[in-house]
């Protein structure tokens, strides 16, 4: 009974893995903020590598207060922050979390990562999808201009 | 007057569109100069920036807020690359000067003096009162709105995104688009000083 519950869990767990491939993330950074700023941004690029359509809900980072998936927009010349419900990424797409564009909102950092944080400092930010899994990557800070932006 | 601006914009590109480097528009020439009012900036230092200030020298006005982690950043990051490049094509004495005015003195007054210098050291950052804030985005055709805090008591600013060019007689002159291509900015401002410099000669 025991053997054939593992069995059944192990299958289980490798079919589930086979469904819901991780998303490949590649290039997350966190440019180094003003001193002050209350809050940071984390960009990244989400590549979908599975069947399914993967959609990210929410985020979350160690010392900061909270995380948003956020917009920025420019509308008639005026920029314009929303806050996204959740970002689809459909089979085999890749979306970029870019200056400029979509990006994770890191909010409030406590006065002890905002008295540490510079250059090379290292946040593993935790992005969470809608079918329940989460993904930890690290994000370095660096500073701006490296990588244009 | 929105339409105004909009409608020199077309005809900058319209003009330009022929040739290869202007096709992306990065900034429009206004047809007649625009007086700004007589309006006072401060720091958490207590240091004062007024329209006086703005005399004998070419200066970039943008506005923002702190708490803007993604577009304030990358638009100061462009704009001090652009001043570089600017750098090149025009006199030490012409080289803008960059102003970064906060319109949420709420939230930034206490931080404000650190934010411009963190992208370039000659970069400055401030904020002001209310009144003088509304009067400045107001002369400069620029707009802001600070939205309704969320259940956690955070809000967003929506702002202009275009950078307010401010020429030696104080006087507003064009306006930055984003997204402020270094070299083609760069271009722009250069042309718009030999405009300016022509006018005076006249």
């Amino acid at each position: 009974m025991t053997k054939k519950f593992f069995c059944a869990s192990v299958f289980a767990l490798m079919a589930s893995s086979v469904a819901a491939q991780d998303v490949i993330i590649r290039d997350a950074y966190i440019p180094v903020a003003p001193p002050g700023a209350m809050a940071h941004a984390a960009y990244m690029l989400l590549e979908n590598p599975s069947e399914q359509t993967r959609s990210l809900i929410g985020a979350s980072a160690p010392g900061y207060a909270m995380a948003h998936l956020h917009s920025s927009q420019s509308n008639d010349g005026v920029m314009t922050m929303t806050m996204v419900e959740q970002v689809d990424i459909a089979p085999g797409q890749s979306i970029a979390l870019a200056p400029g564009g979509l990006h994770i909102m890191l909010m409030r950092p406590s006065a002890e990562l905002a008295a540490e944080a510079g250059a090379g400092y290292m946040v593993d930010v935790t992005l969470l999808f809608a079918n329940g899994e989460t993904q930890t990557v690290s994000a370095q800070m660096r500073p701006h201009g490296a990588d244009g932006s | 007057m929105r339409a105004l601006f909009s409608l020199l914009c077309v005809c900058c590109f319209g003009v330009s569109a022929g040739h290869h480097a202007y096709g992306q528009v990065q900034g429009v020439m206004l047809d007649a100069p625009v007086p700004l009012p007589d309006v006072s900036f401060h720091d958490e230092h207590e240091t004062i920036y007024s329209s006086a200030d703005l005399k004998d020298q070419w200066t970039l006005i943008m506005i923002g807020f702190l708490t803007c982690p993604d577009v304030c950043p990358f638009t100061l990051a462009n704009l001090e690359a652009a001043v570089a490049e600017t750098g090149i094509r025009v006199r030490p004495e012409s080289v803008p000067k960059v102003w970064f005015v906060s319109v949420d003195p709420d939230r930034d007054t206490e931080y404000v003096s650190e934010y411009g210098p963190f992208f370039h050291p000659d970069f400055r950052s401030m904020t002001g009162s209310r009144e003088d804030i509304d009067a400045f985005v107001e002369a400069s055709d620029g707009f802001y709105r600070l939205m309704p805090p969320d259940s956690d008591g955070h809000y967003d600013v929506q702002h202009s995104s275009a950078v307010s060019v401010i020429a030696p007689d104080g006087t507003l002159r064009a306006k930055l688009q984003p997204p402020f291509d270094p070299g083609l900015t760069a271009e722009f401002l250069s042309r718009l000083q030999i405009t300016y410099r022509k006018e005076l000669s006249q």
